[in-house]
């Protein structure tokens, strides 16, 4: 179809679309009216009933946390998808890769000045803690384990940008980060089998609740977020080296 | 009416991201304007769960009787957005292949699939 | 009785670990492992469909069970319809694993997991009680087909047809989520009886927008027409067993998924009356439209993808009628037509080990070397033409007894994609006539999926196909069956018992006893359609023997070029028909809601 004619199809549709859309918002409850009894609900129960402060993370892990599951479960098959489509053809093109070096454009740039290399390098560090630190409190204040994982495996990009390739390419592609995604994900999993094999429905929060504001409270809330915080990081490392490999491969495989 | 703000706003970028999806001449383009209509599903939801008043759902520093914004909305919205970084990331990957096989990254070149 | 979770559960957790040791996994391990898995689900939700016949229960996640009418958590309802299409699914799941034993492409060990996944989701999207639970294992089912799509990526033609399913798939997927949120801004709720509950009596400007959203997203997983563009690319791409699993489960699944919806949240707010006349008509228009792509196709996959448009469009006419016979023939048409989709895939995936190519020309004749296979091929072709003896047959039956109307589109549809099998069937497996018109469509070829030697079939892929058309031929004739569609369809049309067992959560139900009126279903007009198929068939393949005039089928077969062309590859293209879709089913379920 030509683009023209493309076009004035996607309008005609666009009008009806938005005449629907705009007919469901004037019917919608106003804005900042809020008054479903959800999450007023939850709110109220949760300190009460999970010892935790965060109702968002409660409501992630614990309240709707099967929902969680099949989300974590979304990442997995994407970055299995991703690792899928972009593998080596043939381990004569792996072996190729493996042996190649980095390409002229990676090594002959000219080179940052020392202050942004060695403060980007120490920044690096510094993310990781903080990422494991959000992590980790995501049952107390905003946080939990798909933002802290997400903090923790962008750090290496810091290094990255410091041109410090071969310490980047090296903490990406360590065969723990493959491994940690796929059984993270299963760990979720079992953490709610564990529960199965008490005779409780799946997924109930059958470990001891602890103390509201202490780190360890809140019981499976926390450990979920953990597992979660474990394998997001270990995907989106994954993911990053995934791309990589593809660039590099293709250069160093075009040297011959 | 203009108290809906948001919402319109929320139907505004829907608009966006499928007029861009059809106008697209570039199929990481294409890919970014889905990225877009997530947000546009992010903005009605968020803006859905605003209480005029209402207080962080997050009971460290305030005492639990508060009245806050709704905290679902944001829980389904966290995930979301993680999980959707990642299907991107999956349909790029298509992208990049369809590059480095075909030589191409225009959508009028997938006519491998005509008729 | 086992607990429900395990059906999604146990399929994941297998699936991690699969992807987490397959450097250390052998393929042989891999193979057996998933295969007991899939069976595994399949034995667990036939269980749990017997037991689901007796009484719907309902499982509530995390022990959060409802305060008052508040749903807290998720739940899970176990219902005839959903656990019957949730064992279907492990069954086709199972044997799509074994078709794949050994031999087919496993993409470095990720082909196992996907599939896993893939069956996980399916499963979870059938018995889930939950909105957003929904549309959870809805993005899980695609983003694991999105990925399966992409597996044989030596050539550039796989990647096109899993984008575009990707992009369409996604743009629907956020329509859904924007049809949820509307609805969560006035119920505050997201359990589908409770939703149910808030919404009975409203028919307003919002709730009619919801359902379009809501619908839109669910039919163009469906592939109704104009949403159906991406499903013959993806399944011209996509390997033999993951064809067989879009075909016979996934594309159902998108009308599943707006039944259950309808059933549940909007049966309120729309009388049926008023929202019949939506369904009947995408239904007919997509039956019609699929049948006649189906019968100009010479790609064999793709003839069978666009089958399946067609056949989902009869199930989604069925839908339209909404009453006990038309579900209960529904729910036999589903099963029915999973089998023979199966049967007739796994058949193609035969032909294309063997002969290492999947278009009509260059096969013709050269299937007089697989005489068992053919037998195969031609049942399922007859069985789509819903010839007695199949339960098609009795699902279309059933349909069609209270709206006789409607027969004429099943006879169209049947003739239509039955007769495409078996004129395939004469050329490819009987070398009757000629090679048939080449078109371009044939011509982008597919890559073979299976590396072994190719002289020989082995049984696990005879199997299979031969598993599935025994069954559906099997299952006419087991009247246990056509009771538990039966019953399933009349607790699947009754809400308040829904609503019931949801916040009273596990009640006995009270028994139901067989259908009413055994049916005997019009035996000549299933031989007249058999009949019409094979006829046409014959006529299409002895085109150069039959005068000029006269020769329609391969009009029909050949010059449908300027139609065709809108089969163009372009996502632009798909999400602009798919605005347009959504615009006009948008006006006619504001003209007939209000």
């Amino acid at each position: 179809m030509s683009e023209k004619r493309r076009l004035l199809l996607f309008l005609a549709g666009a009008v009806g679309l938005a005449a629907i859309y705009t007919a469901g918002i004037l019917n919608m409850p106003a804005w900042g009216t809020y008054r479903g009894p959800y999450g007023d609900v939850i709110a109220g129960l949760v300190v009460f009933q999970r010892h935790a402060t965060d109702v968002v993370n409660a409501i992630t892990y614990d309240y709707r946390g099967f929902d969680t599951l099949g989300e974590e479960f979304i990442l997995f098959s994407a970055v299995t998808g991703v690792t899928l489509l972009l593998r080596p053809e043939s381990e004569e093109k792996k072996k190729k890769f493996e042996e190649g070096e980095n390409p002229a454009s990676f090594q002959d740039r000219a080179a940052l000045s020392e202050t942004v290399q060695v403060f980007t390098t120490a920044m690096f560090g510094f993310s990781v803690l903080f990422g494991i630190y959000i992590g980790t409190h995501g049952q107390l204040t905003p946080g939990g384990g798909f933002q802290g994982g997400l903090i923790v495996a962008a750090a290496p990009m810091l290094l990255y940008v410091a041109e410090n390739t071969e310490a980047f390419e090296r903490i990406i592609s360590h065969p723990i980060a493959d491994f940690l995604e796929s059984v993270g994900a299963s760990a979720y999993a079992l953490i709610g089998v564990g529960a199965l094999a008490l005779g409780l429905p799946f997924l109930t929060n059958m470990l001891p609740l602890g103390t509201t504001g202490d780190i360890f409270s809140s019981g499976t809330i926390a450990l979920i977020s953990a597992c979660v915080g474990l394998e997001v990081a270990a995907a989106f490392m994954g993911l990053t080296y995934e791309y990589l490999r593809e660039i590099l491969s293709r250069s160093r495989n075009e040297e011959d | 009416m203009l108290a809906d703000f948001p919402y319109y706003i929320a139907a505004w970028i829907f608009l966006c991201g499928l007029y861009g999806i059809v106008r697209s001449r570039h199929l990481v383009h294409t890919v970014i304007c889905l990225t877009i209509l997530q947000s546009s599903t992010y903005v009605l939801l968020l803006a859905i769960g605003f209480r005029a008043g209402g207080y962080a759902p997050v009971f460290a520093g305030i005492s639990p009787g508060v009245v806050t914004v709704d905290p679902v909305v944001q829980s389904l919205m966290l995930t979301d957005i993680v999980v959707e970084t990642t299907v991107v990331a999956l349909l790029l990957a298509m992208v990049v292949k369809a590059f480095e096989k075909g030589g191409t990254t225009s959508p009028d070149d997938l006519r491998f699939m005509r008729g | 009785m086992p607990s429900p979770a395990l059906l999604i559960v146990i399929p994941l957790i297998v699936a991690g670990f699969l992807e987490g040791f397959r450097k250390l996994i052998p393929r042989w391990l891999a193979d057996l492992v998933s295969v007991l898995t899939g069976l595994n689900n399949f034995v667990l939700a036939s269980a749990w469909t017997i037991h689901a016949l007796a009484r719907t229960q309902v499982y509530w996640f995390g022990d959060w069970y409802p305060r008052g009418h508040m749903a807290l958590g998720i739940g899970f309802v176990m219902d005839g319809a959903g656990c019957a299409v949730a064992a279907l699914t492990g069954l086709l799941a199972t044997l799509s694993l074994l078709y794949s034993w050994k031999y087919a492409e496993h993409g470095g060990g990720h082909y196992h997991p996907l599939m896993l996944v893939f069956l996980g989701a399916m499963s979870g999207f059938a018995v889930t009680g939950d909105l957003f639970n929904m549309f959870v294992f809805f993005e899980l089912m695609s983003t694991a087909a999105f990925a399966l799509c992409g597996l044989k990526t030596q050539e550039p033609a796989p990647l096109a047809g899993a984008f575009n399913f990707a992009v369409t798939n996604t743009v629907a997927a956020f329509m859904m989520l924007t049809g949820i949120g509307m609805l969560y801004s006035t119920t505050g709720a997201l359990n589908l009886a409770q939703i149910g509950l808030l919404l009975t009596g409203r028919h307003d400007r919002l709730v009619l927008a919801a359902f379009v959203f809501l619908m839109t997203g669910f039919l163009v997983k469906a592939a109704a027409v104009p949403f159906h563009f991406w499903l013959p690319d993806a399944h011209a791409v996509a390997p033999t067993s993951v064809c067989v699993l879009f075909s016979g489960i996934m594309v159902p699944f998108g009308l599943f998924g707006a039944m259950r919806v309808y059933a549940t949240v909007f049966q309120g707010s729309f009388a049926p009356t008023q929202v019949h006349w939506l369904f009947v008509g995408s239904g007919a228009v997509t039956a019609l439209w699929g049948g006649m792509m189906c019968f100009a196709e010479h790609h064999v996959k793709r003839m069978l993808a666009f089958s399946t448009i067609s056949h989902t469009g009869l199930m989604t006419l069925a839908f339209g009628l909404w009453s006990k016979d038309a579900l209960t023939g529904l729910f036999l048409y589903l099963v029915a037509h999973g089998l023979i989709k199966a049967a007739l895939f796994f058949t193609a995936g035969i032909l294309l080990h063997r002969f290492r190519t999947i278009s009509e020309p260059a096969l013709f004749g050269r299937g007089k070397a697989l005489p068992w296979t053919a037998v195969l091929w031609m049942l399922g072709g007859l069985g789509l033409a819903a010839a007695p003896g199949f339960a098609l047959y009795a699902g279309e039956a059933r349909v069609t007894s209270r709206a006789p109307w409607t027969e004429g589109i099943f006879l169209i549809a049947g003739v239509l994609t039955g007769g495409a099998v078996i004129r395939v069937g004469l050329r490819v497996f009987y070398g009757i006539g000629d090679r048939g018109p080449t078109d371009k469509s044939a011509e982008v070829d597919e890559t073979p999926e299976t590396d072994a030697d190719s002289q020989r079939i082995p049984w696990f892929l005879f199997f299979p196909p031969l598993l599935c058309i025994g069954t559906a031929v099997a299952l006419t004739f087991w009247p246990a069956f056509t009771n538990a569609a039966y019953s399933s369809a009349v607790r699947f049309l009754d809400f308040r018992s829904y609503a019931h067992a949801v916040y009273a959560s596990a009640t006995a139900m009270k028994m139901l006893t067989a259908a009413k009126e055994p049916l005997e279903p019009d035996l000549l007009f299933g031989l007249l359609r058999a009949g019409l198929a094979a006829g046409l068939a014959v006529w299409a393949v002895q085109h150069l023997k039959v005068p000029r005039r006269l020769r329609w089928p391969s009009h029909l077969e050949g010059s449908m070029d300027p139609v065709r062309s809108l089969q163009s590859g372009h996502p632009g293209d798909y999400v602009a028909w798919l605005t347009v879709g959504f615009a006009i089913l948008g006006a006619a379920a504001f003209w007939l809601g209000i």
